[in-house]
């Protein structure tokens, strides 16, 4: 199992130098006041984990992996578990850069970034528990298409929703159920859409062919 | 003498039609095995079902007397494979094989692994991207070799490499197979590399085995009969396994050569390559 995961970690390390410059140029604008780029390590992280998907397609790394032992009970576990660590990675990135930017700015509020912080991790999580089933089973070009025929849908949707005045009812209900249900609910609901997808994506693994 | 591989009524269904099978096919311990075949013939098709990368709609598939669907991961700690463009991702270096493959193996053997890199003077710091094809392949024919397994499964091993690269890689399967117990199935368009290191050849053509003999006997048995139009016409249509009519004469590809150059005696009979062979029963005549 770590073998698997490594494999993906590693070609995180592949891009490193290319990933530390945007953050270190996006971390800047973010200190400067720009508060929206506080959001990149996790724009980061989702785009990282495509990065791996593409590499293994071109390499046609999925047929090797499964001439290896456990290669095709591992490889789908494996990429989820690399996406927890690089969100959790991210997440402490995106704190550190809060902390900072709040202290040059002078206007550290610990209470926002935490809300930054889960946001973060729910977005990630979330965005990529969608994502694998489709990846897995129609490659990695054909969902590129989906991703951006559904980023635009769901923001063409909301913005008609906003736009006729619904929205009101939306935040009270969402400010309602926070209130309600609390932090640890939204992770663990976040968690088991997680483990659905997992499931998902595993199921359609092991069926399919190389 | 044990099998290594052992497969009997295997049957793997495309849906644009194409069959391979019912394929049996016994693999003794010791041997290198030649699998040879045109494009599309169910080459890749054999390896991939017997390394589940492909799912088999029928038969049962046997690697070291154990069941491959009940025991898949333990024969795979065995199993060292080179498959045909298929690898780990370009983006890693080459010293990462290391970190990756030896949380994999059981047997992963590092000092092994960085011997090998040392001897075939691979820069273990370069990215796979950035080695040239034959090292490439190299590492990947170490990567397979460095966990001690007893049966290498290589697809397409030795293509588009140059001579002195492919001599290279022949040298290295010798040196595996020394050990009694080791055994390989190798996939290759290049039959003159077959005809220099195989025990057995195993000849595939549009999903079916149509010859699976030992390589001497292919060599010993088998001849191309060359005769003018005329003289073809007294051959037995029984002596023809198949010809190919050239612009002023016939290839005959014949077995039993001693007993044919006696029939026949005013004719040529030249020893057969495995070439001649895949050419004549693919393209040629009946």
């Amino acid at each position: 199992m770590l073998g698997f995961i490594k494999k993906d970690l590693l070609m995180v390390k592949g891009n490193l130098k290319t990933l530390a410059i945007i953050f270190i140029v996006f971390s800047i604008m973010a200190m400067n006041g720009n508060g929206e780029f506080t959001f990149i390590p996790a724009f980061l992280s989702v785009m990282i984990m495509m990065t791996t998907f593409s590499y293994d397609e071109y390499n046609k790394t999925n047929a090797f992996v499964i001439a290896l032992p456990n290669g095709n009970k591992n490889v789908v576990k494996s990429k989820y578990l690399a996406t927890l660590l690089i969100a959790f990675v991210s997440i402490l990135l995106t704190f550190i850069i809060s902390i900072i930017a709040g202290y040059i700015q002078k206007n550290l509020d610990i209470e926002s970034i935490l809300s930054t912080l889960l946001g973060c991790f729910v977005g990630i999580v979330l965005i990529q528990s969608i994502l694998y089933p489709f990846i897995l089973k129609y490659g990695i070009e054909k969902s590129r298409i989906g991703i951006f025929v559904g980023i635009f849908g769901i923001s063409g949707i909301l913005s008609l929703l906003l736009k006729s005045g619904i929205h009101i009812e939306i935040s009270e209900s969402i400010i309602s159920f926070f209130n309600n249900y609390g932090i640890i609910i939204l992770v663990l609901v976040t968690m088991t859409i997680l483990y659905i997808s997992y499931k998902i994506s595993e199921s359609i693994y092991l069926k399919k062919e190389f | 003498m044990k099998n290594a591989i052992e497969i009997k009524d295997l049957v793997k269904r495309y849906d644009n039609k194409f069959e391979l099978g019912k394929i049996d096919l016994k693999i003794q311990s010791g041997t290198i095995v030649g699998l040879i075949g045109e494009n599309g013939a169910g080459k890749t098709t054999l390896i991939k079902s017997l390394l589940n990368i492909l799912h088999i709609d029928e038969g049962t598939i046997k690697v070291f007397d154990k069941d491959y669907k009940k025991e898949e991961a333990i024969i795979k700690e065995d199993i060292g494979v080179v498959l045909d463009n298929m690898f780990l991702p370009e983006i890693i270096y080459v010293k990462d094989i290391n970190s990756i493959m030896k949380d994999i193996y059981k047997n992963w053997d590092t000092d092994l692994f960085f011997q090998y890199l040392k001897d075939f003077q691979i820069d273990m710091n370069k990215q796979i991207k950035s080695l040239s094809k034959g090292m490439r392949k190299k590492v990947e024919i170490i990567t397979a070799l460095s966990h001690h397994p007893k049966l290498l499964i290589l697809d397409e091993a030795t293509s588009g490499l140059d001579p002195v690269v492919r001599n290279e890689i022949l040298d290295i399967f010798l040196n595996f197979i020394s050990d009694e117990e080791h055994t390989i199935l190798l996939s290759t368009h290049i039959t003159s590399d077959l005809e220099h290191i195989a025990d057995n050849i195993v000849f595939i053509d549009q999903g079916k085995i149509v010859l699976d003999d030992t390589r001497d006997n292919i060599m010993d048995n088998y001849g191309v009969l060359k005769c003018d139009i005329e003289y073809f016409k007294n051959i037995e249509k029984e002596d023809i396994i198949s010809y190919r009519k050239g612009k002023y004469n016939y290839d005959i590809l014949i077995k039993n050569v001693s007993k044919m150059s006696k029939k026949y005696k005013s004719c040529i009979i030249d020893k057969v390559t495995l070439e001649d062979m895949m050419v004549l029963m693919i393209k040629g005549e009946k």
